[in-house]
């Protein structure tokens, strides 16, 4: 990975962090705010593959945890989880259909939301466990869905010329 | 076709997740400068948030009043009725001022205009989807330390959880783990108004069901030994109470005085030992 790619996919995580901190808490439907960061995350794995993902994911998570009251580490975790796994899932397609984006959004915010649940239940943030943790998850999911929409093609610039070795035909978003 | 290191990519994977579970314990137990760390990232953040603030807070004001434009007119017509209340109150009110400005001064009730506070402005929300909590533009260097009390003109917003040298994260009193100790307005019972998940309301703990609470009266901080608030701010009504046979302690539902969801300025009241 070049210099010029590791600028931009460091500008793409501070750019992530102060509009999740500045203008997303003000953004919130029915209570729930989208998660950028995730999104990022997921867009960033899927034009560079797993092991390139997680860590992008684990930086930017990292990054957000700083600003959060949960325990720092928990976010850079599902995070890393969801990168790897996004990464992992789009060496199988072949070509890249327009809705990728908001099903790899979709699917990937409401993963990375329950590994982030069950992580903090499992470290004793029990506030998380609570039936409106559901609702969080699903209605943050499809936020993220529609975020992902224009979040993928400054993911797909943040990091061209980035070998993948993955051949795809079609375009994304 | 791509050939991938299957190996290479877990070692990479593991070593991120053993890392982030060594943060997260060294977090859960208190341990090493990750305190340090969050006021250091606020502090070099701040003025970057600063700037997207006012550039960001007109659109995040546009959006939040499209998406609560259907209660904002149910609201409209309840605050109007209010307010006819109000007016009516207001006179009585002014009669009583004195004398309460009079009863503080022999009582020394922390509560009052006197007490040394630090004014701030909430600068954002949580960018979080499981706490409440909210910034505001005031750190250490302006006096501000953890466990502060942070109250509005209506009583008690929350405490003050984390400080950096220009700003500090305020933990909502609806918050899961926030548990303020409160005692009620008429028959002065203590309990814990405790934040419920996902709930605008909080909960009134450790009430034995022999005690007397009455819905429409005031919780007040009680001061308690041990408590993290000075006593005597109001803290929010009771709105439902139920006593079920059997049970160790009373059902009761509290709503904060002070509207969470529209913090604008806050007082940070600083303890009496801290006054210079």
């Amino acid at each position: 990975m070049t210099w010029p790619v590791r600028l931009r996919l460091a500008l793409l995580v501070l750019v992530t962090v102060v509009l999740q901190t500045t203008l997303f808490p003000d953004l919130r439907v029915f209570g729930v705010a989208p998660e950028l960061g995730l999104v990022a995350t997921i867009a960033v794995a899927y034009q560079v593959g797993p092991e390139r993902g997680a860590v992008y994911g684990f930086a930017n998570g990292l990054a957000l945890d700083l600003f959060l009251q949960t325990p720092l580490g928990l976010s850079a975790l599902s995070f890393a989880v969801i990168g790897y796994g996004v990464g992992i899932a789009q060496t199988g397609l072949s070509r890249a259909p327009r809705w990728v984006a908001p099903l790899f959004g979709g699917a990937g915010g409401f993963a990375g939301g329950l590994v982030f649940v069950t992580v903090a239940a499992l470290v004793g943030e029990d506030q998380v466990i609570a039936f409106r943790s559901i609702w969080v998850l699903v209605l943050a999911a499809a936020y993220d869905a529609l975020l992902a929409i224009p979040v993928f093609p400054i993911a797909r610039w943040a990091t061209r010329g980035v070998e993948t070795g993955v051949m795809r035909s079609g375009s994304v978003a | 076709m791509a050939v991938y290191r299957r190996g290479n990519r877990r070692v990479i994977l593991v070593l991120l997740l053993v890392t982030s579970v060594t943060l997260i314990t060294l977090d859960v137990r208190g341990a090493g400068p990750i305190g340090g760390a969050r006021g250091l990232a606020h502090d070099v953040v701040a003025p970057v948030a600063s700037v997207a603030d006012r550039v960001f807070s007109p659109v995040g004001d546009w959006i939040g009043g499209v998406t609560h434009a259907g209660s904002l007119k149910d609201e409209n017509a309840r605050l109007r009725k209010q307010l006819e209340e109000l007016r009516g109150n207001a006179a009585q009110n002014r009669a009583f001022e004195s004398e309460n400005q009079e009863l503080s001064k022999l009582l020394d009730l922390p509560y009052t205009e006197d007490r040394d506070a630090v004014a701030a402005r909430v600068v954002s929300g949580s960018p979080g989807n499981f706490e409440w909590t909210v910034q505001i533009d005031r750190g250490t260097s302006h006096g501000v330390s953890e466990n502060m009390a942070v109250v509005t003109g209506a009583g008690l917003v929350g405490r003050v959880v984390e400080a950096s040298g220009s700003r500090a994260t305020v933990l909502l009193i609806r918050d899961p783990d926030s548990g303020v100790s409160v005692v009620t307005q008429s028959a002065r019972t203590t309990g814990i108004a405790q934040g419920r998940t996902g709930e605008t309301t909080l909960r009134l703990d450790l009430v034995n069901p022999a005690e007397q609470v009455d819905e429409g009266e005031l919780v007040f901080t009680s001061g308690q030994d041990g408590s993290r608030f000075p006593s005597n701010i109001p803290v929010a009504r009771v709105v439902e109470v139920t006593k079920q046979r059997g049970e160790l302690q009373q059902d009761v539902v509290l709503r904060p005085l002070v509207d969470l969801d529209s913090l604008e300025f806050v007082k940070v009241l600083r303890p009496p030992e801290d006054r210079g």
